[in-house]
């Protein structure tokens, strides 16, 4: 056998050894240190774009400034475009700050600096961590209802387990009937409500929110709505496919509250 | 200098991939750098960055140790063997490359998770991903030859 084909044989025997050895035991992470790195390089990042963009907004208000005296009607476009982002985002600090007002519990505000490098883990990395009162188990939410709950914290950043992730899991209940259920990711877009029985009234667009049993999450925090019902002939649970009220795609900040 | 060059580059491809998402699908940019590095290094240096591309991104996704490693590792043993085999390599065949390796890479990766530790998604899910990565990846395909060429 060629050197290079043994080398192969190995390698892949190697791989597959390693994963059989880990599949009832913690993760082996060695190089796991390197997401301290990248998480500063998200960082810099942001400063960096921060840095660059700041002086092209300057430049833009006062080009804006020299139309308004030029047209009025290409002033009130212009001015309409540059302060709708900043409008926007202070819709949904507001929408925060309303959400503190009204948490009992609630830690702090975090913005998303990345999303997890892994498609199959939905993961935000979120821009606060100890040094701002962050501690794992923590729950993410926002106006819209649950994001998801803090899986790990460093001492600047937290890495937030999202509603679709495969490995979450909350207790909820249908909000019209009370009846209580498990919510789980199903690791893309939508989740998927458990032990429901095969013989409950469950209809489309029914809400879910937490129940609070589990102890984690604080009760009646909205989950999502169903969107799918699927009973088969013979069985003890319904099959409730259910989508978040939370879009991960433009969630841009989450405030954090505790359990109790 | 070279292999420092290597490490900045995979570096700033995993920067890329945590922080672009299209339609709520992360890329996959580093199977691209898996194939790139067997078709520029050959097959033994391929299958060694290969996998210690795979050993980083499985640290940094928290998850198990192995199936980035496997499939990143084989992804960089093959493309140098396929390119080693075509006579006249061409942009449509890198790009075709691309496709096919971020299919394959992606659905061993999906393959392992679900059979050693949990089925990260639904089948018809990952299919859709998978599809749509392969989508991201087909025009960097296009750099995918020797320095020569």
């Amino acid at each position: 056998m060629p050197r290079k084909r043994l080398l192969l044989l190995l390698f892949v025997v190697i791989a597959l050894g390693v994963m059989t050895y880990q599949s009832n035991r913690p993760p082996f992470l060695p190089l796991k240190f390197l997401t301290g790195a990248l998480n500063v390089f998200y960082g810099a990042k942001e400063s960096v774009q921060e840095f660059i963009s700041s002086p092209f907004r300057r430049m833009f208000l006062r080009e804006e400034e020299n139309i308004r005296l030029k047209t009025e009607l290409s002033q009130l476009r212009r001015e309409q475009q540059a302060w709708q982002e900043a409008f926007r985002e202070n819709e949904k600090l507001r929408a925060v700050l309303a959400l503190k007002a009204q948490a009992q519990h609630y830690v702090t505000a975090a913005r998303v600096a990345a999303r997890g490098t892994d498609q199959w883990s939905n993961t935000f990395i979120l821009d606060k961590g100890m040094n701002e009162g962050i501690k794992k188990d923590m729950v993410a939410v926002t106006d819209k209802g649950l994001v998801g709950k803090i899986a790990e914290v460093t001492t600047s950043f937290a890495y937030l387990l999202l509603v679709t992730d495969i490995n979450f899991s909350a207790a909820a209940r249908l909000q019209d009937s009370r009846t209580e259920g498990v919510l789980s990711g199903t690791g893309f877009r939508t989740c998927q409500l458990k032990y429901i029985p095969y013989d409950e009234d469950v209809k489309q667009g029914a809400v879910i929110v937490t129940s609070g049993l589990d102890s984690l999450f604080p009760a009646g925090i909205p989950l999502g709505y169903i969107s799918k019902v699927s009973k088969k002939e013979s069985g003890i649970f319904q099959y409730i496919e259910v989508v978040p009220f939370v879009n991960n795609a433009n969630t841009e900040i989450v405030a954090i509250v505790r359990r109790s | 200098m070279k292999y420092l060059l290597w490490a900045v580059i995979t570096f700033v491809a995993f920067g890329m991939q945590g922080s672009i998402s299209l339609l709520d699908i992360t890329p996959n940019f580093t199977v691209i750098l898996a194939c790139f590095a067997g078709i520029r290094e050959g097959e033994g240096k391929g299958l060694l960055l290969g996998s210690l591309i795979g050993i980083i991104e499985d640290s940094l996704s928290g998850n198990l140790l192995g199936p980035h490693l496997l499939s990143k590792g084989l992804t960089g043993y093959f493309s140098a063997f396929l390119y080693s085999k075509i006579f006249v390599w061409t942009p449509l065949l890198g790009i075709l490359t691309a496709v096919v390796f971020t299919m394959a890479e992606s659905f061993a990766v999906y393959t392992a998770r679900s059979f050693f530790g949990t089925m990260p998604s639904g089948f018809g899910a990952a299919v859709f991903v998978i599809a749509m990565q392969s989508l991201f990846n087909a025009p960097l395909g296009i750099f995918l030859r020797k320095k020569s060429e």
